[in-house]
């Protein structure tokens, strides 16, 4: 954690709105392009860290989004969990008021119909290209991919709560020589 | 015969106190995604919303920019008391958890240094990792059969993954692309 200058916060802030306009299908679908701009770009947090707070976000209740407060505070304490996640929230506040006028357009539903459609695709491939960027980096070469394997198998035959497979996956990784 | 026409039957929460208090059991409930109990709390218990209603505001969630759930509840406090309603309903949805989870992070810097926690770390990040891939593969399924969604959806994956260009270009050239291609065959098969 260090303390980032105003200048820098108000960059993360407007960094992370002009994302958040384009999300769609969730925050997790916008992970690898943050982490281009925290990790590789500009190096407030390392790559553990980035994983870490999704783990975090994930395996404590909340929204999905909440990952990204664990993420602005490993960069820079309150300040910068609230420079990530007001960044993230603010067109959810804009957009909203906007579109309860536009719904009585006759072409709206189409065009909603016509986003969901097309965006879902999109959405998709982003997600697509996190999982690529967090298995590469996965820890200990093929040790992290095999957990992820296991995981995952986990998840496909069971009905497994994701807070005890992270719970699990935790005190399984105290064992496992990375 | 009385209980399937009670649930066309919604009503209005009393207050804004309310909004808040609701949406903070929400969040404070919500492992793993929130839809599923927004959609008890809202549409069963509380009856605020029918079936139909909640799966409207959904949709309009999910296209609006920002996170899904969070315009879901911006909308829903907005529709019963305005910007004080919205206001209430996202306090309760991100402030009670935000606490909660950055005491966990607090906590985790504390010990962090510790090789176990470290170990620990590899090892509940390697869960969340699969998690995602869950999610992604649960959301692929839509795609089954239509041939222009999976060109757009691995067209992004490359051009983000292996080409490095941000999400902004992405949507604004392939997300524009298929939202038209939708559109169009909209218009061809009106439903």
């Amino acid at each position: 954690m260090t303390a980032l200058s105003a200048s820098d916060l108000l960059a993360l802030f407007g960094h992370f709105l002009s994302l958040s306009l384009f999300a769609t299908g969730g925050a997790m679908a916008l992970a690898s392009d943050m982490h281009r701009y925290v990790v590789d770009e500009h190096r407030y947090i390392s790559h553990d860290q980035f994983v870490g707070s999704i783990a975090l976000g994930l395996a404590a209740p909340g929204p999905n989004l909440m990952w990204v407060v664990v993420m602005g505070w490993f960069i820079s304490g309150l300040p910068g969990a609230l420079a990530t996640t007001l960044g993230l929230a603010l067109p959810a506040l804009v957009f909203p008021v906007l579109v309860s006028r536009a719904g009585r357009l006759p072409q709206f539903q189409r065009g909603l119909k016509a986003l969901q459609r097309g965006l879902g695709p999109v959405a998709l491939g982003l997600m697509a290209a996190t999982c690529y960027l967090l298995v590469r980096q996965a820890p200990g070469a093929w040790k992290g991919a095999a957990v992820i394997a296991a995981c995952l198998l986990l998840l496909m035959l069971t009905r497994i709560p994701p807070v005890l497979l992270i719970a699990g996956a935790g005190i399984a990784g105290v064992f496992i020589p990375w | 015969m009385t209980a399937p026409l009670a649930s066309e039957e919604t009503v209005a929460p009393g207050s804004a106190a309310e909004l808040f208090r609701t949406y903070s059991g929400i969040a404070l409930q919500a492992f793993g995604g929130s839809l599923t109990f927004t959609e008890r709390a809202l549409v069963q218990q509380k009856r605020w919303l029918t079936p139909n209603e909640f799966l409207g505001l959904y949709a309009i969630s999910q296209v609006l920019p920002g996170p899904t759930g969070v315009s879901f509840c911006v909308l829903v406090g907005d529709r019963f008391f305005g910007l004080r309603g919205a206001a209430a309903a996202l306090a309760g949805f991100l402030l009670p958890p935000a606490f909660v989870v950055l005491m966990l992070a607090a906590l985790l810097q504390q010990v962090q240094h510790l090789p176990a926690v470290q170990n620990a770390l590899h090892g509940m990040g390697a869960a969340a990792v699969a998690l995602v891939i869950h999610t992604a593969a649960r959301m692929s399924r839509s795609l089954r059969g239509q041939r222009a969604g999976i060109a757009v959806a691995v067209g992004t994956a490359g051009a983000v993954a292996l080409g490095g260009l941000s999400v902004p270009t992405v949507m604004l050239t392939l997300g524009v692309i298929s939202v038209l291609l939708a559109w169009r065959s909209l218009g061809q098969h009106p439903s």
